[in-house]
């Protein structure tokens, strides 16, 4: 029935199925959380969207631009323009006058919606295990089969997900060793939103060079055309996220909100509501990417961020592609 | 490129040097400092050089007088810092640097570029994570693929333009890899003759001799860990000196 699974529906897996339909084969995406995108994520609060995985999109390669120009959403070029403080932005290049940056007033989402366009997505859809074969088993007992496997995760659960498979031969060893040596960072997030009468936050993202709590706050409702709310999306530092990741939510949004207060004014400690999301694998280091998809005997490929050089959604974009090649191309 | 009395000289002639570039990446050089650096190799001078590709900073080691040389001895290093700096016996890259000083120290003009791409280009990082990866006994092509190990498909633009911007006419260009000559040859440096680098036996590469019996399969030394070929071409050791 499908040539190809992908487990991941985030940017590298979505970009892989649609550049192997282009390649003309049958891809099904599969993904265990309720939307496509992975950390590519707007969620509606009260009818305005709010981005609460990354603020923006960024890249210089021409394909992935163009990939950007083609989303059928209204594109804020340059955006962040306001850029303050002089913290450790979540990217290196994020700052490089090589980037061109931009946001879309519908959310970043709408580009993951606009890849998924037209490619079978099943969501709710968690992976357990792998078989030879190669097959996934999902949570319930369903068990689906193709020709071709592609794992676009987080290298953790890639990880996880290549030990369920069994003895894989040295290929198989040396790239779980490989994953072993890398790891995702989580971040604790908060979604927070104001009534519009309270000032209006002087820009668009700010990176706080004296907080060890906050790595970046971003104004939020600076993209949307008639926000109902000021929002702010407050993301913390992956050391503190680390500490708190296994509490509830609730315990550490206030913590959040207060250190926002402190750097951003007072009135930033009391929102009219909040939404706490942990981002269990929100951000992966920066040393040392690699350059390449991976694919292992048994027709089962690996793509994401971390198999691409320089990081970021645009990485995964053309890992995701690149992956799509040479699993269409019988692994040469 | 113009030419200058002096190598002090090239700083003033490449402040606002720029040129259409070097290979695929037109790459372009100038030369940003220079100084005495004298070495337990012999009295060389020392010439920085600034990119518009990347921030790495390579340098070029002289002996005598370069400007306008021909036959100007030469040998391009990659840098290595497990092998240059810690005597790694994973590599051969001490030894070949080495002997390229001392040979340019004892017979000028002659000169080192010292291009800092590390691990064949994939960075430090990367070089170590594949010496982990054969530490536990895997050397598996898609793993070496992720991490960027692939056949050598290095670019000599970078070293080509600093070649000209030294006004070096023709090289005679110490190396055991044609393919080097023929990159640079098509950069448009003149290789008057290709010197065989050759390492003359000491204590410190026993292991190449005690394993060259087995040089035709995979490498192993002495230690046990799988040799690499870091500077691109295979280790030539004078066996009659031993």
């Amino acid at each position: 029935m499908h040539d190809l699974i992908v487990v991941g529906a985030g940017i590298a897996g979505l970009a892989c199925a649609q550049r192997a339909v282009e390649l003309g084969l049958r891809p099904l995406v599969l993904d265990r959380s309720r939307g496509v995108g992975g950390r590519c994520a707007t969620r509606r609060v009260e009818g305005q969207p709010v981005d609460h995985g990354l603020p923006f999109l960024h890249g210089s390669d021409v394909g992935f631009l163009s990939a950007l120009d083609a989303v059928p959403a209204t594109q804020l070029a340059g955006w962040p323009e306001r850029v303050r403080g002089r913290g450790t932005p979540c990217h290196p290049a994020t700052q490089s006058p090589r980037d061109r940056k931009l946001a879309f007033a519908e959310g970043v989402s709408a580009f993951p919606k606009h890849l998924a366009g037209g490619l079978e997505v099943r969501t709710q859809a968690p992976v357990e295990r792998l078989e030879h074969g190669p097959a996934v088993v999902l949570e319930g007992g369903d068990r689906l089969a193709a020709p071709l496997l592609a794992l676009a995760l987080p290298c953790e659960q890639a990880r996880a997900l290549l030990g369920t498979a069994g003895d894989g031969g040295p290929e198989l060893a040396a790239m779980s060793r490989l994953l072993d040596m890398m790891g995702t960072l989580p971040c604790c997030t908060v979604l927070a939103g104001y009534p519009l009468d309270v000032e209006e936050p002087a820009f668009d993202l700010w990176y706080p060079e004296d907080s060890t709590t906050i790595q970046v706050i971003s104004h939020d409702s600076a993209k949307r055309a008639a926000p109902r709310f000021r929002v702010l999306v407050i993301q913390a530092h992956a050391r503190w996220s680390r500490t708190r990741m296994d509490q509830p939510g609730e315990r550490w949004a206030h913590e959040l909100l207060d250190e926002a207060g402190r750097i951003a004014g007072d009135w930033v400690r009391r929102p009219l509501w909040s939404q706490p999301h942990l981002w269990r694998h929100g951000r992966t280091e920066s040393a040392g990417d690699l350059v390449a998809p991976v694919l292992l005997p048994g027709g089962i490929g690996l793509a994401g961020e971390l198999f691409h050089a320089g990081g970021g959604a645009q990485a995964a974009y053309l890992s995701g592609r690149a992956l799509a090649e040479r699993l269409a191309d019988g692994g040469r | 490129m113009e030419e200058a009395p002096s190598l002090d000289d090239l700083v003033a002639r490449d402040r606002d040097h720029e040129c259409e570039g070097f290979g695929r990446d037109r790459v372009c050089v100038r030369v940003v400092g220079v100084a005495d650096l004298p070495s337990r190799f012999g009295r060389f001078r020392i010439v920085a050089f600034w990119n518009n590709r990347d921030a790495k900073e390579h340098v070029a080691i002289v002996h005598g007088d370069v400007l306008s040389g021909s036959e100007v001895l030469t040998r391009l290093h990659s840098e290595c810092l497990t092998g240059d700096v810690v005597g790694s016996l994973r590599c051969d890259c001490r030894d070949q640097l080495e002997v390229a000083l001392q040979r340019i120290a004892s017979s000028p003009p002659g000169l080192v570029l010292y291009l800092r791409q590390e691990g064949r280009g994939i960075g430090l990082v990367n070089k170590i994570r594949a010496y982990s990866l054969q530490d536990a006994g895997l050397d598996t092509v898609e793993a070496n693929l992720a991490l960027g190990f692939r056949d050598d498909e290095r670019d000599y633009a970078v070293a080509a333009h600093m070649i000209h911007s030294l006004t070096v006419r023709s090289v005679r260009l110490m190396t055991n890899n044609p393919r080097k000559v023929a990159e640079l040859t098509r950069h448009g440096v003149k290789v008057a003759s290709r010197v065989p680098h050759v390492i003359p036996p000491n204590t410190f590469n026993r292991f190449y001799l005690e394993t060259k019996a087995n040089r035709s399969g995979h490498f192993i030394d002495v230690t046990g860990k799988p040799h690499m070929e870091e500077q691109g071409e295979a280790v030539v050791v004078d066996e009659k000196a031993s």
